[in-house]
């Protein structure tokens, strides 16, 4: 491990967040609010930075596997606490709030414990949209986009912070392929803030909302979310957005080539859109009551679908006073999650489409014992040591999962909570159900709690594994 | 005409035959000594050591007033560079070359082309797949070929002793079994072949080819004694170029297949490549793992390992254990009438097949499909009757159509017919003609005149 190197790339990285959090300063500036809680921030962040950036300077570039994890992993703590602090010194939030917030901000999550949004200061809040944002196509991967430093062994970066069990290059290059992905994202984002200004909303709350939208992150500067806005022109738009962020962003990068044939023959995409339909058509049927326009049913239904699927977490309407059928679809869907390569959360598409196939692949060995019969994936055979990182991944995700809910059950909590929470936090959707549902938020948690939730975000944005190996004392032996 | 085969191995060797037995010059270069003595002593050829992709052996077995070259190696790569010396250097009018693989087959194509004349590559696996899908729905026949766009099969059959058709007159047939309409083209007896009369009459062990339509197979079935086996499944043993890509065609269609192969490599490729089929690793002449697989209700049972002789082993065993249909991919002429006595329905040999394909090249003129039937004795042939043919100048029986040749079909206006000597044939119509190789000559004046 060139732990060296590691120190001095986190170190960047934090005088990159320092450079971020001037646009929350500049917002605040222009608008007349207090800028001394950024000017704090930035220069916690650009101190704290610089000192590590002058003292472990070194020639030595080289990272492996194992410099990957300890990169990605150290980054997102860091970066987490960093982006904690203006959270504080707005007089927001208290410590563990504030940290809360910030991970749930970074993971792309969207459950708050802020229980009005409205006495928030507007910079505060484009900062906590801004966190969403960076965090959805990661920060590291932008790193990689803009700053040369990382040379080659930038892969292992990259492999140990894109979401999904393969990651795949669009061009030769990584740098290339960080920045066309950025492209899109960024570019994405502008379309969306387009579309909801011409639908209505005004421009700061568009650009929050196109933020946290393309991000799948969730947050939302009011109160009850998106059905507040009560535009359903709005709620159309985020819909599409939503599914677009929840799509492979290769695929995005494929669209845009020209290359629209593989894209329909994505095996991953035709699932995630088929759970996506399906899920939707049990809603509908589910919600819908007689002398109500089907179309509006069928937006709630999809808004809901698509928001909880692809791990965003907007609400249009209070869910939880749906029938238990509609619920217990929801809570699948925490789990399933968006595509791998996209910025949703979850299990991912992939995973589930694969432990699936290799299921069916077990069944047939029962009946045929001599038969050869890989699972196989857009028409190659997916390697064995792939599959068995998928099931020990669904593994260690059900284990966290069981732990974190064992966790609020043991403060009391009910079932439904418990359980919800654990899963919205690892799966990096926001809202649960029971205590944490719809209209609810995360505030009235106690401090152990929010910091084990806190945890399960990081885990489940860094495909757990990244994270895991950090506590391997294993890991720190070599 | 001047003919040069470029190697001397089994396709080699039984083309070179038959094109001196067509009336060819040909000489045959080969590097293997060995084999040319042997050669040279069997047959009418001129023999030459040497390597045929070169240009001075070329030139000195003739190529410059060369009018068939044919490329029969067992190397792609030397059958290419064969080819193209003598399609782009020498401009040879009608080259052949056998080559395996589909990527070349396309390079030959496009670099061939260019020299002008007539190309064609042969693919001995793709025409062995090819035969076994034409079989597959004839359920005991020794040979399918479909004319008229599959509208009309020539199918053989050997008659079993104490069948309907033991000791029939011909001229009964479509007296006895109206429901059935079909037409004797040929007959093989004790070795020689018969281009049929009315007066000519079917006895145990011949060879019978039919015309008929495919919604009729199973009425001549009937009769032959057979029937149609109840499952839909195919079973095919071995993971080679032809067993994978059955297994690929036949799951297109929608067919149940498992493939068995005893190399675990083969396997997982095989597996990898194909969607539906069922891979199974083992050995194909493993009883319990056939039994277990369910070989007693298989429609088809396709061995086409590389080892010819498990081929028939594994053909025969699953012929015990109560496969519909057994076929087995066998190479080696001399075993061929010994295996058909022992119940498997159908020999298919590859490169006897490219031998055939290649005749039929030679052999065509301006006729639409020809098809040399086993012994490329018989010829079918596919034509279109032009506006001042003879053929469309009258009744059948009145214009003079030469002795051998026999008109098993005809399509007139899509509707496809038997004709009798009464009935006549219209400019446009489609033509199924059957003749022999002796007296193909004699059609082609005919024909010509």
């Amino acid at each position: 491990m060139n732990v060296r190197f590691d120190v001095l790339l986190v170190g960047w990285l934090m005088l990159l967040v320092g450079t971020f959090l001037c646009v929350p300063l500049g917002v605040a500036l222009f608008i007349g609010d207090s800028a001394v809680p950024y000017l704090v921030a930035i220069g916690v962040a650009a101190g704290a930075g610089f000192v590590l950036v002058r003292s472990f300077a070194t020639e030595d570039r080289r990272i492996r596997p194992a410099d990957g994890f300890l990169v990605v992993g150290g980054t997102w703590l860091v970066v987490s606490v960093l982006g904690a602090i203006p959270y504080v010194t707005a007089g927001v939030l208290g410590l563990e709030d504030a940290f809360f917030e910030s991970v749930s901000g970074f993971t792309t999550t969207g459950s708050t414990v802020i229980a009005d949004v409205t006495m928030v200061p507007r910079a505060l809040l484009l900062w906590r949209a801004m966190t969403q944002w960076l965090g959805g196509m990661g920060i590291i991967l932008f790193t990689i986009a803009i700053l040369p430093l990382l040379g080659i062994g930038g892969m292992q970066l990259f492999k140990a912070e894109v979401p999904g069990p393969v990651a795949d290059k669009v061009q030769p290059r990584l740098a290339s392929t960080a920045r066309s992905l950025w492209a899109i994202y960024v570019g994405l984002t502008a379309l969306e803030w387009l579309a909801l200004k011409l639908a209505g909303l005004g421009g700061f709350e568009a650009l929050c909302h196109a933020f946290t939208t393309l991000a799948t992150g969730g947050f939302s500067t009011r109160n009850t979310s998106i059905g507040e806005i009560g535009l359903p022109a709005v709620e159309w738009i985020i819909t599409l957005f939503m599914l677009l962020a929840g799509i492979n962003f290769v695929l995005h990068f494929k669209i845009i080539t020209g290359r629209w044939r593989e894209v329909w023959r994505d095996a991953e995409l035709r699932y995630f859109l088929g759970v996506a339909a399906l899920a939707t058509v049990v809603v509908t049927v589910v919600l819908h009551r007689p002398g109500q326009a089907l179309l509006e049913t069928l937006r709630v239904a999809s808004f809901g679908v698509v928001s909880i699927l692809t791990t965003t977490g907007y609400v249009s309407v209070d869910f939880e006073l749906w029938p238990q059928l509609a619920l217990l679809v929801l809570l699948i869907l925490m789990v399933l999650g968006g595509m791998s390569g996209s910025t949703g959360g979850g299990i991912k598409s992939l995973r589930a489409l694969l432990s699936f196939r290799s299921l069916r692949v077990m069944m047939q060995r029962l009946i045929h014992p001599h038969a050869v019969r890989p699972v196989k994936f857009g028409g190659v055979v997916v390697n064995e040591a792939v599959l068995s990182g998928i099931w020990a991944f669904l593994t260690a995700y059900a284990l966290l999962a069981l732990f974190g809910a064992a966790v609020v059950a043991a403060c009391g909590y009910d079932l439904l909570t418990s359980l919800s929470s654990a899963l919205t936090a690892i799966g990096n959707v926001g809202p649960g159900l029971g205590d944490v549902g719809a209209y609810d938020n995360f505030a009235h948690f106690p401090a152990a709690v929010k910091l084990v939730l806190a945890f399960l975000m990081l885990f489940g944005r860094l495909e757990i594994f990244t994270l895991l190996a950090l506590f391997m004392p294993s890991f720190w032996r070599r | 005409m001047r003919a040069i085969v470029v190697g001397g191995g089994l396709v080699g060797s039984t083309l070179a035959g038959k094109l001196a037995a067509d009336g060819h010059d040909v000489v045959v270069v080969e590097r293997n000594r060995l084999l040319l003595t042997d050669l040279s002593d069997r047959l009418d050829v001129k023999t030459l050591a040497g390597n045929g992709a070169t240009v001075p052996v070329l030139l000195e077995a003739g190529i410059e007033e060369c009018e068939l070259l044919f490329a029969t190696t067992d190397s792609d790569e030397a059958n290419m560079v064969v080819a193209l010396v003598g399609s782009a250097l020498f401009h040879v009018p009608r080259v052949v070359a056998r080559l395996r693989d589909s990527g070349h087959q396309e390079s030959f194509r496009a670099l061939a082309a260019e020299g002008g004349g007539q190309r064609l590559a042969i693919n001995p696996e793709q025409a062995a797949v090819e035969r076994i899908l034409s079989l597959l729905p004839v359920p005991g026949a020794v040979d399918v070929v479909p004319f008229l766009d599959g509208r009309l099969l020539v199918a053989g059959f050997n008659i079993p002793a104490k069948s309907d058709f033991d000791g029939l007159l011909l001229s009964h047939l479509r007296l006895l079994f109206p429901a059935t309409p079909m037409l004797v083209v040929a007959i093989r007896r004790k070795g020689r072949w018969i281009v049929p009369h009315g007066e000519d009459e079917i006895r145990a062990d011949d060879l019978v080819y039919f015309a008929l339509d495919p919604e009729h197979v199973d009425g001549v079935l009937a009769l032959l004694g057979r029937s149609r086996p109840a499952g839909r499944n195919v079973m095919i043993a071995g993971a080679t170029r032809i067993g994978v890509e059955l297994a690929e065609t036949l799951e297109g269609r929608g067919v149940p297949v498992t493939l068995v192969d005893e190399r675990r490599a083969a396997c997982e490729e095989a597996a990898a490549r194909l969607d539906r089929t069922l891979v199974i690793h083992g050995l194909p002449t493993d009883r319990d793992l056939l039994e277990e697989e369910g070989i007693a209700a298989v429609y088809g049972f396709v061995a086409c390992t590389e080892d010819h002789e498990v081929n028939v082993v594994s053909a025969l065993l699953a012929n015990r254990l109560g496969a519909g249909q057994t076929f087995a991919v066998l190479d080696n002429p001399a075993f061929v009438d010994l295996v058909g006595e022992l119940g498997i329905d159908a020999i298919i040999s590859p490169r006897l097949l490219s031998v055939s394909l290649a005749l039929q090249f030679v052999r065509r003129g301006r006729v639409r499909a020809v098809a040399a039937l086993l012994d490329d004795v018989v010829e079918v042939m596919e034509i279109e009757a032009a506006a001042l043919s003879r053929l469309a100048s009258g009744r059948l029986a009145e214009i003079g159509l030469p002795k051998g040749v026999l008109v098993a079909a005809v399509q007139h206006e899509n509707r496809i017919a038997v004709p009798g000597g009464g009935d006549r044939i219209y400019p446009g119509d489609r033509v199924l003609l059957i003749t022999t190789s002796g007296d193909a000559g004699r059609l082609d004046g005919f024909l010509g005149g």
